[in-house]
């Protein structure tokens, strides 16, 4: 059969063997009928692009002078999302689904740009003297995107849905003294919140963003039913790949001054931050450091920088080998070279870490020394747990923590060699990264923004926090934690917290080497950028609300 | 028609490979050890979790039965469903089909017409400094892998030389594609340089071989004008076997988008392909590996019912 | 070989060019040792030195003496460039993306590593990786081919059949079906690259074959009653050097593209291994900023392939010339 065919099945290698060889002749190939050949001398098609042919300076001030003009659309690039992604504003996880929750929705109360508590949709709270009742008074005149005014009603039933274990809400775990049973409507302004054990800080709660108020009755389906009271109105859902917002007309806050917003998700930063220069966008979140060269050599760009207590830690599973010793979790701290991690991995962006978080809260130790790289102890306390030179991990990344995680995993894997510790780097794709193995990897990394502590706990490193990847426990931590939450004198708290940080001082499951300062990039085009504390997804934490066309 | 008996014979052959990679797909991802369930639980995989992921992917039923099952959906147009998106592979590679369905023929309008030009000029002027040029430059482009040669053109009209068009493709996807064409340009260039050389080459070799053909020769001796003699007897003559070398040509493109979509993220099946393996996505990666070689293979068939169809010889001669 | 047949993808039957113009008629006709008492040990001798006839041949050309210098540029800079790297290719001695300086003269990577370095030390994995694949790849296609070729026809019609399913892929696809599964494992990537040559190759085999089986001494040998699996690898193989060592060229190109791009895909060597594919991927963020550290292992990759082709092409153009100098069409 091969035979009749004769010739033998092509390859274009083979093909043009045959041309080499000379032995390529018409007859032996075939002979034809006129055929008309399709001759047409086509140049390749060139069109410039319009590259964006700048703006006036390249470090202008964030700001415009005068009042923010409105109208006009916001472009923004932020991470890759997923397919999976949503809009339900109390279930957000991923750095994407977190920039798009807060276009759309509020809690009762945010943080400003310098970590500050301002009211949002509350008007006031007011604790009892043992902080155990709460009392909110909503303010007046507030409506949802749907006209529907903002009532005690709707706080109790976004409350009970974000308990309610069917929702697997984050913010549950910030909730864990507060049952449903113990909302009360005071009237259409007011809730009250009696917790069954005191927290001094269920402020805290009452301002993380995923705990945020939603209409009676939500229940959204894609973009159908996603309904909040945030500056933006979602106008196009397209979950991974961008989503489309128009003004909110009777936003309770100041703006927005644009007419719409987009934000484009894109995975690749490369990508990301040619969106910007090639003009498809106006402003990329989370630029990463290799790229502010090349940003403050193109024309009418700009770099905005933020000093945040954002971190990006090391993750090490205390219940799995060889992180069940402490003395290898020890080990492994004094393994990294700080400096050297910020310098060749941040590119000299961000500020020495400790291996505590929570750098602004009143009871984070200062005077505890701060921790170096120190190879001979660390190899002493490895040999001590019984690895001489032996000791191989795998250490799980991605470019979903951030752009620099890989690279920091790459520095710490270089600097563990100094140790006898061989790390093997897997770098996984971020849908596998925040997949079904999110929380079981044995040693990987994570983000995160800038908390204070106990609210850190909550949903970090408590026993019920949604987000524990080292899966850390420890009894004297957490009688310690838990009669913070109920100390009302912020002093005797504040000490409380240094103990508490202490003993994940020296025994705790994070690496950190550094906190964060984050940058952003955007074009002379856009101004009311500011620079925010905030730490995660952005340097001016996405407030798009505050952005106006120049 | 005898005729129409090979070709049929070919079509029903080409169908039966086709059968066969899909056992061989299927086989590779589902069967052989690192199946679908662990691939998606990964190293955290305990007995418990795997049992239920098994139970819910199918796969503790008989490979036969899993197979036969998937190749029924195949068949009716089913392609199941994808685990990152939880949606049905058809929906989520509709659009990147059509995004590098454009690019490929993008890149084929061009190279076609392109080589076509450089390769007959190469042979009428044979050996001479126009065709020495050609030769070397093709051998160089055939040597290269397409991502050397995407990054290359990235240096020299993106980044590094001229800036004129963005090194990666950011598609908007409200946008009208049409409004968008400038994200082609760089893919397809690429394209074009990878696959030209083959072309320039067997036209110049056919061209050659034209002109010094009697056919050639008598209509010079008529007293045929040159342009009439090469427009109307050599270049049409000329053009006949690299029919048979679009088509691979094509077939190859199947292929070459894979590395080529992935320099500059152009968001086409080749891309999908990688980012479905990087999610572990199996039903989507059974779903373009499947239809890149039902490509790979209908070019290829292509290519073989082309060259029978313009060969007498070949429509005649068979055993 | 009638002109009307139509070219099998093999080589000519180059038993016939025994009478080269450097033949050396004067030779006695002894008895080969070593190679099963076969007739025409004449005809051997002078066949086994064939390929070497190739080889010479072909460095008359200028683009093999080209190819050639380039490719070796290349394996002596893989090969002994890590004696001369200034720095580990895994040390920090630079700011990341740093300019080039005194400490490193091509500037420094994405985390600060120095790039000429790096450079020295990326090329071992392609070219070992590469020619590795290629070598496994002639072997089962060549056996594969004999085997086609010289086999009843059924034999023949069965192995091409499943050939065909492996060659319903583009080469890249299905090592990257495989890598998929079992992830980037080094031996798995040469296992498949060379998988995925085998069947190109073995049309090759098979063709050359088909037109060396009817020769003399194949017959020959035949009427000796010796195993048709020996005459495949002491009569016919001998014969069809020529157009295998071109094939190897050629599929060395391959090769080495596949596996660069494999790596620059994230599926081929993992960081921090030091190699160029591996290289052009992890730099690309800084493209704008620090171009050292991607253009030149591209450059060099380039000159790699460009040089395997040069050699190849040369290669092929003295088989063209052995066969004109016997009349051979």
């Amino acid at each position: 059969m091969s035979d009749q065919e004769g010739k033998e099945g092509f390859d274009l290698s083979q093909v043009d063997r045959l041309i080499n060889e000379h032995r390529f002749t018409r007859r032996n190939l075939l002979q034809g009928a006129l055929a008309a050949g399709a001759f047409a001398a086509l140049g390749p098609v060139l069109s410039a692009c319009g590259s964006s042919s700048g703006g006036t300076s390249s470090s202008g001030s964030p700001t415009a002078a005068g009042a923010p003009k409105k109208g006009g659309a916001i472009k923004s690039a932020i991470g890759g999302g997923s397919a999976k992604d949503t809009l339900d504003g109390q279930i957000p996880t991923s750095e994407t689904q977190i920039g798009t929750q807060w276009q759309v929705y509020d809690a009762l109360m945010d943080w400003d740009q310098n970590h500050k508590l301002v009211m949002t949709l509350a008007d006031s709270y007011e604790p009892n003297k043992d902080g155990s009742v709460w009392t909110v008074k909503l303010k007046p005149g507030l409506t949802f995107h749907n006209g529907k005014s903002v009532t005690a009603d709707d706080v109790i039933f976004s409350y009970k849905r974000i308990l309610n274990p069917k929702t697997a809400a984050p913010g549950a775990s910030t909730l864990s003294m507060l049952k449903p049973s113990g909302m009360k409507k005071i009237d259409d302004l007011t809730v009250q919140f009696t917790l069954e054990s005191p927290s001094v800080i269920f402020y805290e709660a009452l301002a993380y963003y995923p705990n945020a108020i939603v209409p009676e009755g939500y229940n959204p389906q894609g973009m159908t039913g996603a309904i909040g009271t945030g500056p933006w109105i979602p106008t196009n859902f397209q979950p991974g790949q961008q989503v489309e917002f128009k003004a909110n007309p009777n936003y309770w806050g100041t703006g927005p001054y644009a007419d719409t917003l987009t934000m484009y998700e894109i995975a690749d930063p490369s990508a990301k931050l040619n969106a910007l220069l090639g003009g498809t966008v106006d402003h990329m979140t989370l630029l990463d450091s290799s790229q502010v060269s090349a940003v403050k050599a193109a024309t009418g760009m700009n770099v905005l920088q933020a000093k945040t207590g954002g971190w990006w830690p090391f993750t090490m599973r205390m219940d799995q080998k060889p992180f069940t010793d402490a003395r290898v979790r020890q080990a492994f701290r004094l393994i990294v070279d700080r400096n050297q991690m910020i310098e060749q991995a941040l590119g000299s962006y961000g500020w020495v870490g400790n291996d505590m978080y929570a750098p602004y809260d009143p009871g984070y130790p200062t005077d505890l020394p701060q921790r170096a790289a120190d190879i001979a102890q660390a190899k002493s306390l490895l040999k001590q747990a019984g690895y001489d030179n032996d000791l191989t991990v795998t250490l799980t990344t991605s470019t979903a923590v951030s752009a620099a995680a890989p690279n920091m995993a790459q520095v710490f894997a270089q600097q563990a060699k100094a140790a006898g510790v061989t790390v093997n780097v897997d770098k996984v794709d971020p849908s596998v990264f925040y997949g079904n193995n999110y929380l079981k990897w044995t040693f990987a990394q994570d983000f995160w923004a800038t908390r204070n502590y106990l609210p850190q706990v909550q949903v970090g490193t408590a026993p019920n926090a949604p987000w524990n990847e080292c899966h850390w426990k420890n009894a004297q931590w957490w009688s310690i934690v838990s009669q913070a939450l109920k100390t009302v004198d912020d002093t005797a708290r504040a000490a409380l917290i240094k103990q508490a940080s202490t003993i994940e001082y020296q025994q705790g499951a994070y690496i950190i080497p550094a906190f964060n300062v984050l940058l952003d990039a955007y074009s002379s085009k856009i101004a009311g950028l500011q620079p925010d504390t905030w730490g995660a997804n952005s340097a001016c934490r996405c407030r798009y609300n505050l952005m106006s066309l120049v | 028609m005898p005729l129409v008996k090979i070709i049929v014979r070919r079509v029903l052959l080409g169908l039966l490979t086709l059968l066969l990679v899909s056992v061989l797909v299927f086989a590779a991802t589902q069967t052989l050890p690192g199946d679908t369930a662990r691939a998606i639980l990964g190293k955290s995989a305990t007995p418990a979790t795997l049992k239920a992921m098994r139970q819910e992917l199918g796969l503790d039923r008989p490979a036969i039965v899993q197979y036969g099952s998937w190749l029924g959906g195949v068949v009716r147009g089913n392609l199941g469903e994808s685990l990152a998106a939880k949606a049905p592979v058809t929906r989520v590679i509709g659009t990147r089909v059509r995004n590098s369905a454009v690019l490929v023929l993008v890149a084929a309008l061009i190279s076609i017409p392109l080589s076509i030009l450089i390769g007959s000029l190469s042979g009428l002027f044979r050996d001479r400094p126009f065709d020495s040029t050609t030769s070397l430059g093709t051998l160089g482009l055939a040597a290269l892998p397409e991502f050397v040669i995407g990054i290359l053109l990235i240096g020299l009209l993106a980044t590094q030389v001229f800036h004129w068009f963005p090194a990666v493709s950011v598609v908007q996807p409200n946008v009208p594609f049409t409004d968008q064409l400038n994200i082609l340009i760089l893919p397809a260039a690429t394209l074009v340089l990878a696959t030209s050389p083959y072309i320039v080459r067997i036209l110049r070799a056919s061209m050659i071989e034209v002109l010094e053909s009697e056919y050639v020769q008598m209509a010079r001796l008529k007293g045929m004008p040159e342009k009439t003699v090469l427009r109307r007897h050599a270049l049409p003559n000329a053009i006949i076997p690299t029919i048979q070398v679009i088509a691979l040509n094509l077939a190859w493109l199947a292929g070459g988008v894979v590395v080529v979509e992935y320099v500059f993220n152009y968001p086409g099946i080749g891309l999908g392909l990688i980012d479905a393996i990087n999610n572990r996505d199996v039903p989507e990666i059974q779903a373009i590996v499947l239809l890149i070689a039902a490509l790979y293979v209908g070019f290829n068939l292509l290519a073989d019912i082309l060259t029978i169809l313009v060969s007498p010889r070949l429509r005649t001669g068979l055993q | 070989m009638s002109p009307d047949e139509l070219v099998p993808a093999g080589g000519p039957p180059l038993s016939d060019l025994d009478l080269g113009p450097d033949e050396d008629l004067a030779e006695p006709l002894e008895p080969q040792l070593g190679r099963g008492g076969d007739m025409a040990p004449a005809s051997a001798k002078r066949r086994r030195r064939e390929w070497v006839q190739l080889l010479f041949d072909a460095l008359h050309y200028r683009r093999t003496q080209i190819g050639l210098a380039l490719c070796l540029f290349i394996v002596v800079m893989a090969a002994f460039g890590p004696l001369f790297a200034p720095h580990s290719p895994y040390a920090f001695v630079t700011a990341p993306f740093a300019k080039p300086s005194a400490t490193a003269p091509l500037g420094g990577d994405v985390i600060g590593r120095d790039v000429l370095s790096r450079v020295l030390y990326g090329g071992r994995s392609v070219l070992i990786l590469a020619i590795l694949a290629t070598a496994l790849g002639m072997a089962m296609g060549v056996s594969l081919g004999l085997a086609a070729g010289y086999a009843r026809q059924t034999v023949d019609d069965v192995i091409m059949r499943l050939l065909d399913v492996l060659l319903a892929f583009p080469q890249i696809v299905f090592v990257l079906l495989l890598v998929s599964v079992l992830g980037p494992r080094l031996w798995l990537i040469v296992l498949t690259v060379g998988l995925s040559h085998a069947p190109r190759i073995a049309r090759v085999a098979r063709g050359a074959t088909l037109e060396v089986k009817e020769r003399d001494f194949v017959k020959a040998a035949e009427s000796l009653g010796l195993s048709r699996v020996r005459i495949a690898f002491t009569e016919i193989l001998p014969n069809i050097t020529s157009p295998l060592l071109v094939e190897f060229g050629l599929r060395l190109t391959y090769s080495i593209g596949l596996i660069a791009a494999l790596s620059f895909m994230g599926f081929g060597m993992q960081p921090p291994a030091c190699d160029w594919g591996l290289m052009i991927n992890e730099n690309r963020i800084g493209i704008l900023v620090q171009p050292y550290s991607i253009f030149v292992p591209v450059a060099l990759i380039a000159i790699l392939t460009i040089g395997v082709n040069l050699a190849t092409d040369g290669l092929s153009h003295a088989m063209i010339g052995l066969e004109r100098d016997t009349g051979v069409s």
